[in-house]
C-alpha cells in the first residue's frame, strides 16, 4: 500500500453523509409533502452513487497494487458494492414512476428502506468475510481530506438539485 | 373489526383466489425446478464441492421463484380495479399489507417445501436430518423475502416495467437476510446442527424481519394513497 | 353538517393543476350531479372525495370526518369505472368478502339479500368471470350498496349499463335518496343525472363554473347548463 493516499475513506465517508442527507430529506418529504425535500433527496442519492462509485474504483486500484487483481470479495468492497446497488435502485424507481407526487412519495419510501439496510449490509459483509480487508487510516490528513471531499459532495448535491416540482405560478401562490 | 381479523379476511381471499387458479404457484414451482435443473448443468450435482454450496443454490432458487408469487400479490388486484375496492374499504393499509404478506408467505413456503425434496434427490443432500431447524430458517428467510416483496409489489403495481422493477428492487435490500439464510441452510442441509458461531446469523434474520415488517406496516398507506 | 364538504381543493399533476380551488358542499339527502366535458376533472375530484388520492391543497370532509378514516369509509360506497369484483370468485363470495371488510354483522345474509335485489340470486355461486357484462355491472352496484352507506360516490354510473342494470341502479338511487342518503355522481349523461339530481356542479377545465340547485328548465334542456356557464 505504501504512501498511497487512501481516497476511498473520504469518498466513502462523503457517500455516507450524502446517504444520511437523503434519509432525512425523504422523511422530511413524507411529513411535509414539500417538493424541495424530494429534490434534495434525489440529489443526495446521486451524490451517494457518484462518490461511492469513485470510492469503489479507488478501492479496486488499491487491491490491484497490492495483489495484482482488480477485485476482492472482502467486507468493505462487498458492502460498498451492495450499498451502491441499493441507491441505484432508488434512482431506477424514480425513472419508472411518471407522476411527480407519486414518484416523490415512492422514492422517499424506498430511500428509507435502502438507508435502513446500510448498517445491516455492512454488518453482514463483515461477518461473511471476516478476513483481511482494505486498510483504514484515521490519521489527521485523512480528516482533512474527508472535510474537503464532504464539501465537494455538498457542492455536487447542490448542483444536482433540480428546480423542485412544481413550478406552476398558481402552485406557488 | 379487529386489525388481525381484517388481515385474515384479505389473506383468505388471496389464498382462495390463488388456489382456485394456481397461476402463480404453478409457474413458481416450474421455475424452481427449471433452475435446479440448470444448476445441475453448471455444477456436478453429486460432487462434495457442490454440496458445500447447496445452501446458497437453494436460496437462489427460492429467491427467483418466490418473486413470481410476490409479483402477483398486488397485480392480482388490477383486473376490474379491485384495488380501488380494497382501498375504499374500511381496512387500514397495514391490515391489507399484512393479509397479503401472510398469503404470499404461505404460497412461497409451499413452493419451497415442494422444491426441497426434489433438491434433496437431485443433489443427494441429507436435508431431513435437521428438519425443524431448517424449517425455522425457511420461515425466517421467507418472511423477510415476503415482506420486502409485498411492499415492492405495492410500489410497482402501477408503474412501467413492473416485472423487471420488482426483482431489481428487492434483491439488494435482501442481501443480509438472504446471506444469513444461505449460511444457515448450508450448515443444516449438510446434516449439521446450528452451532454457537451461527447464532449471529439467526439474530440478523430475526432483526431484518422485525425492522422491515415494522417499516412496511408504517409506510404502506403512503404507497397506496398518494 | 354537510354530508360532503370540499374546501379549497387543488390537485396538481406535476405543474399542471387538474383541479383549481374547488369549493362545494352536498347536504345530507341530496343528489349532486358533477357534470363537465371529458378531462374537466370530475373523476379526479370524485377520487379525492373517496379518499383514493390526496389533494395538493385544501381538504375534504365527509360528515365532518377525513375521507381516509376507517369510520368515514364505512359510511361511503364507491362505484368507479371498474367493477371492483374478483373474476375468480363467485358472486356470493365477492359480496361476502366485502360484507366482512365493511364489518357487517351477518355478511353472508346481506350478500344473499343484495344478490336478490340485483337480480343475481340464480347465479350466486357462479364465477364472475363467466358473467355477462350486464350481470357484472349489477354485481358492482350491489357491492357499492351492500353496507348501506350514508354517502354514495358514483363515477359515470350509467355509462355502458344495459337497460336492466340502469333500472336496478336508478331504483336503488331513488330509494337511497328517499331514505335520506347522499349521492354524488359524476356523469356525461345529463338526462339521467338531472332526473335524480337536486343539485348540479359544472366543472370546466378543473374549475367550478356553476354550483347550485338543479331547476326544471335544466332537467328539460340539459344542454342549458353548458350553454350558460360552460364553454358551449
Amino acid at each position: 500500500m505504501g504512501e498511497g493516499v487512501l481516497y476511498y475513506i473520504p469518498l466513502g465517508g462523503t457517500a455516507a453523509l450524502a446517504a444520511a442527507t437523503a434519509l432525512i430529506a425523504s422523511i422530511g418529504f413524507l411529513r411535509t409533502r414539500d417538493f424541495r425535500f424530494d429534490a434534495l433527496a434525489s440529489a443526495a442519492s446521486e451524490t451517494v452513487l457518484a462518490f461511492l462509485a469513485a470510492g469503489i474504483v479507488s478501492g479496486c486500484s488499491v487491491v490491484h497494487s497490492a495483489a495484482g487483481k482488480w477485485w476482492t470479495w472482502d467486507a468493505r468492497m462487498t458492502a460498498a458494492l451492495i450499498c451502491w446497488l441499493l441507491f441505484a435502485t432508488c434512482l431506477m424507481l424514480r425513472q419508472a414512476v411518471e407522476e411527480p407526487s407519486r414518484r416523490a412519495a415512492f422514492a422517499a419510501v424506498w430511500t428509507i428502506f435502502a438507508c435502513l439496510d446500510v448498517p445491516l449490509v455492512v454488518a453482514t459483509a463483515a461477518w461473511w468475510k471476516p478476513g483481511p480487508t482494505l486498510p483504514i487510516d484515521w490519521t489527521w490528513p485523512r480528516f482533512g481530506l474527508l472535510a474537503i471531499m464532504a464539501i465537494a459532495g455538498g457542492l455536487f448535491t447542490a448542483a444536482r438539485v433540480r428546480r423542485p416540482e412544481p413550478s406552476h405560478p398558481e402552485r406557488a401562490g | 373489526m379487529g386489525f388481525l381479523r381484517q388481515a385474515g379476511v384479505v389473506a383468505a381471499k388471496d389464498l382462495r383466489a390463488e388456489l382456485r387458479t394456481k397461476e402463480a404457484i404453478n409457474s413458481s414451482l416450474a421455475f424452481a425446478l427449471v433452475i435446479l435443473l440448470m444448476f445441475s448443468f453448471a455444477f456436478d450435482p453429486l460432487a462434495d464441492t457442490t454440496r458445500e454450496i447447496s445452501g446458497g443454490l437453494l436460496w437462489i432458487v427460492f429467491a427467483f421463484a418466490g418473486t413470481l408469487v410476490l409479483n402477483r400479490s398486488f397485480t392480482r388486484e388490477l383486473p376490474n380495479d379491485c384495488l380501488d375496492g380494497l382501498i375504499a374499504a374500511p381496512v387500514s393499509g397495514a391490515a391489507l399489507f399484512l393479509g397479503k404478506a401472510c398469503a404470499s408467505f404461505l404460497l412461497v413456503l409451499g413452493v419451497q417445501l415442494v422444491s426441497l425434496p426434489v433438491f434433496g434427490i437431485f443433489y443427494n443432500v441429507p436435508w431431513t436430518r435437521q428438519f425443524p431447524e431448517l424449517l425455522l430458517v425457511l420461515v425466517l428467510g421467507t418472511w423477510g423475502l415476503t415482506v420486502v416483496g409485498t411492499i415492492s409489489s405495492a410500489l410497482t403495481v402501477n408503474i412501467r416495467l413492473r416485472e423487471l422493477m420488482l426483482p431489481m428492487l428487492i434483491y439488494p435490500i435482501l442481501f443480509p437476510a438472504l446471506l444469513g439464510a444461505m449460511q444457515l441452510t448450508a450448515v443444516l442441509v449438510a446434516g449439521n446442527p446450528i452451532g454457537p458461531g451461527d447464532f449471529g446469523w439467526l439474530k440478523m434474520m430475526v432483526g431484518f424481519d422485525a425492522i422491515y415488517t415494522a417499516v412496511s406496516l408504517a409506510l404502506v398507506e403512503t404507497v397506496l394513497v398518494s | 353538517m354537510s354530508a360532503v364538504a370540499v374546501d379549497g381543493v387543488w390537485k396538481f399533476y406535476g405543474d399542471y393543476p387538474a383541479l383549481r380551488d374547488i369549493r362545494l358542499e352536498a347536504a345530507p339527502g341530496t343528489c349532486l350531479a358533477l357534470i363537465g366535458r371529458n378531462g374537466a376533472g370530475k373523476t379526479t375530484l370524485l377520487r379525492i372525495i373517496a379518499g383514493f388520492s390526496r389533494p395538493g391543497r385544501g381538504h375534504v370532509r365527509i360528515f365532518g370526518g377525513e375521507p381516509r378514516d376507517t369510520a368515514t369509509r364505512r359510511q361511503v360506497g364507491f362505484l368507479g369505472h371498474g367493477i371492483s369484483v374478483y373474476d375468480e370468485l363467485s358472486a356470493i363470495e365477492n359480496l361476502t368478502l366485502y360484507g366482512r371488510l365493511y364489518g357487517l354483522a351477518d355478511p353472508a345474509r346481506a350478500a344473499r339479500q343484495w344478490l336478490e335485489r340485483a337480480g343475481l340470486a340464480r347465479v350466486a355461486n357462479g364465477l364472475v368471470r363467466e358473467f355477462s357484462r350486464g350481470m357484472r355491472q349489477r354485481l358492482a352496484v350491489a357491492r357499492a350498496f351492500l353496507h348501506e352507506p350514508r354517502v354514495l360516490l358514483l363515477d359515470e354510473p350509467f355509462t355502458a349499463l344495459d337497460d336492466k342494470a340502469i333500472a336496478v341502479l336508478s331504483g336503488l338511487l331513488r330509494e337511497a335518496l328517499a331514505s335520506g342518503r347522499t349521492v354524488v355522481m359524476s356523469t356525461h349523461q345529463l338526462r339521467e343525472a338531472l332526473e335524480l339530481a337536486s343539485h348540479v356542479a359544472l366543472l370546466v377545465r378543473g374549475q367550478l363554473a356553476f354550483h347550485g340547485a338543479s331547476t326544471p328548465e335544466m332537467a328539460a334542456d340539459p344542454g342549458l347548463v353548458y350553454a350558460r356557464y360552460g364553454e358551449g
